[in-house]
């Protein structure tokens, strides 16, 4: 009778064990900090790029967001709220939230309310829609850079 | 606060300030980043306008 050969799992020494355990922990603390990173730059436009020292980037979504936040107040774009009336107006509240406190900022900069009956309104609309999903873009971007994938 | 634009100049507006974060985010090199920022830009504007006249028998 032929001799079955098992092969035996090599086990691990303790310091390579150790080494798989701390690569480990690492790896777990990059992707909390490229999560937290990601939470930044939703909530300030610019942050999770100014957090990794990315200063032209974080500059340019700060300034970009900014922008078509306050054009978009200025030419009394709709703003959308929780309170939605159908999926269109849920869909724009998630948008127009994309920018994080800048979507607070807008609250209080259009002082006179939306008015979409004239172009420049629904122009103002999509203004600050697209500021939010810029935002979210560039979070998005911060959180990949982060976890070190090519950005 | 105000900001009377024509829809000419929302466009060219939009279309520039997307184009500067798309250059800045999507390209590392300053030469690459104002080449790709143009590149977007310009089809911002060409497909804005394309659409534009493509709408333009509709309208009345």
């Amino acid at each position: 009778m032929e001799e079955s050969v098992i092969e035996q799992p090599q086990q691990e020494s303790p310091p390579e064990q150790e080494q798989a355990s701390a690569a480990s922990r690492s790896e777990e603390n990059r992707k909390l900090m490229a999560f937290l990173i990601g939470v930044a730059g939703w909530a300030v436009p610019g942050l999770g790029h100014a957090l990794q020292k990315m200063w032209g980037r974080a500059l340019a979504v700060f300034l970009a967001v900014g922008a078509l936040v306050m054009l978009g107040a200025g030419m009394r774009g709709n703003l959308f709220t929780s309170r939605g009336e159908d999926a269109f107006a849920t869909l724009g509240y998630f948008a127009d939230l994309g920018s994080g406190t800048f979507y607070w900022v807008a609250r209080i900069a259009e002082t006179a309310g939306p008015d979409t009956s004239h172009s420049a309104g629904d122009y103002g609309t999509r203004f600050l829609a697209t500021a939010g999903v810029l935002n979210l873009l560039a979070a998005l971007h911060a959180y990949e850079a982060a976890r070190g994938r090519k950005a | 606060m105000t900001a009377p634009l024509t829809h000419l100049q929302s466009m060219v507006l939009f279309a520039l300030i997307i184009s500067l974060a798309f250059g800045t985010l999507g390209r590392r090199r300053p030469k690459e980043r104002l080449k790709y920022a143009a590149w977007s830009f310009f089809l911002f504007l060409l497909i804005g306008i394309a659409i534009g006249w493509a709408m333009y028998p509709f309208s009345r």
